[in-house]
């Protein structure tokens, strides 16, 4: 069986890692950019099955990927979105862009997991 | 050569003597330029390979703490990776660089991630050895060791440190009480504000905010009894208890509240009618308007927005003699509150009224 494909967009590298290790444990597929720019080219290359981005990032925000993926790219890959305590506003331009669930920080991975699960099955 | 260095060597002796200090300090300047040139590239050289040492480091340690935190395997030999990863991080604190890195790894995680797993975070800072670390620094002689001492015990939520903590109360630096004042309410919850018992500091409008914030993250809202501080004779802390009854709505300590408008400072006063308004204390609303002529402007006021709130009909005399009061918000809020209790009265005054600013005040309560 194929593997499910995750793009993960987070400029923290631990929380990345962390993800990261979990999710390959779960049998996903991971691809992890470091900030929207990369997210953007990894999103176009690997053709994920699921987003997962912060909101703030260097470069590209998450707010512009999400713009990205729904209005240039016209996918409908659903998209996660990670969001900060204050981010409140944002978070309501991320689901008004196409987002289809948010996470606030700090988050439970195993909450995340079942999130991912429900989206992705 | 020879002879262009005698040349020199000549014309040098033969200068005028500034002329020669001249030369001398743009030799030693020179001299000093390229030493010091020197040094930096060493420096920057060093740096840089300190810096890709840390990230290695980093990058080591980030996958030892994520495997550990995920990781439930047994070795062979019965001894357990997470065992191992511990023994490694006890090792390695021992060094200060390495500690402050790993530190800064478990900060990090701690920020973006809760539940179970921030659980596990804290039993591996207390496996690893942090606290013994954290508290040597509370014997450190430097008060901003001490306070980050202090803040690092809050963070990770060591809460048996009690007594090494609470005797930084009574600290000679504001930021060393604050840390201690945090990292009580940030463990104990409601009882962690005790030492407000004993605070003779101001409690500043910002650590107000802060320690209500804290207070607002816990589950349990049970709250204790806050009946001492509202006796406080520090009124900060006096201010701080009136905003605690009004957000828990604690509508047994009315009577202190009430008894705290006689208080002398009138921002204590001030706030005890506004807390007495959120908890509906209609006996000291009959108090307030007995005696609303002894009261200064700014609780008269106060009291008007108690009045909007509280009013009843046999409230109506009373407000019928301020609707043409000469302060603003005071002629405001008494029409506002006739047209609430008494449309007809109210629609009847702008038939009588002649003067244009009364007029102009009652098209505004017209539009509200």
């Amino acid at each position: 069986m194929d593997k499910k494909r995750i793009v993960l967009a987070e400029d923290n590298n631990t929380l990345s890692l962390l993800l990261k290790f979990r999710l390959e444990k779960e049998g996903y597929e991971l691809f992890m950019a470091k900030d929207g720019k990369e997210a953007i080219t990894l999103i176009e290359a690997s053709n994920p099955d699921l987003i997962i981005t912060d909101i703030m990032m260097p470069f590209i925000s998450g707010l512009e990927v999400i713009s990205h993926i729904r209005i240039a790219l016209d996918k409908d890959t659903p998209i996660i979105v990670f969001s900060s305590a204050g981010q409140e506003e944002m978070v309501l331009k991320a689901f008004s862009l196409g987002a289809n669930d948010f996470m606030g920080k700090p988050f439970s991975p195993n909450e995340l997991m079942i999130r991912i699960k429900r989206i992705l099955n | 050569m020879m002879i262009d260095y005698q040349h020199l060597m000549t014309y040098f002796n033969e200068s005028p003597i500034y002329i020669q200090v001249a030369w001398g300090t743009s030799l030693i300047l020179a001299i000093a330029i390229v030493c010091l040139s020197v040094y930096l590239k060493v420096l920057r050289f060093h740096l840089r390979k300190k810096e890709i040492e840390n990230k290695l480091l980093k990058s080591e340690y980030e996958a030892l703490i994520i495997e550990y935190l995920y990781t439930e395997d047994e070795l062979g030999d019965g001894h357990t990776f997470k065992e191992s990863v511990i023994e490694q991080l006890q090792s390695a604190i021992l060094i200060e660089s390495k500690r402050k890195l790993i530190i800064s790894i478990l900060y990090n995680l701690t920020y973006e991630v809760s539940g179970e797993l921030s659980d596990t975070i804290k039993t591996l800072y207390i496996k690893a050895g942090f606290v013994a670390h954290a508290l040597k620094r509370l014997e450190s002689k430097h008060w901003y060791i001490i306070a980050k001492g202090i803040g690092e015990l809050s963070h990770f939520r060591i809460d048996n440190v009690y007594n090494n903590v609470s005797k930084f109360l009574d600290h000679p630096r504001l930021e060393v009480r604050k840390e201690t004042e945090l990292y009580l309410v940030e463990l104990f919850k409601f009882k962690g504000l005790s030492f407000l018992n004993t605070l003779t500091d101001t409690l500043s409008e910002w650590m107000q905010l802060r320690l209500l914030e804290t207070l607002q993250k816990f589950d349990d809202q049970q709250i204790c009894d806050i009946n001492p501080w509202l006796k406080s004779q520090n009124e900060s802390v006096i201010l701080f208890a009136i905003k605690l009854a009004q957000i828990y709505n604690q509508f047994e300590v009315q009577n202190t509240l009430t008894e705290l408008l006689s208080h002398p400072k009138k921002q204590v006063r001030i706030a005890a009618i506004q807390a007495l308004t959120h908890l509906y204390g209609i006996e000291a609303k009959e108090m307030l308007k007995a005696n609303f002529n002894d009261l200064s402007l700014e609780e008269q006021i106060c009291f008007f927005g108690m009045l909007e709130k509280l009013v009843m009909p046999s409230d109506e005399p009373f407000v019928e003699k301020y609707l043409f009061h000469k302060n603003f918000d005071i002629q405001l809020l008494a029409l506002k509150i006739l047209k609430s209790i008494n449309i007809e009265k109210y629609m009847g005054l702008s038939k009588t009224t002649t003067n244009e600013k009364d007029s102009s005040m009652i098209e505004l309560v017209n539009t509200i």
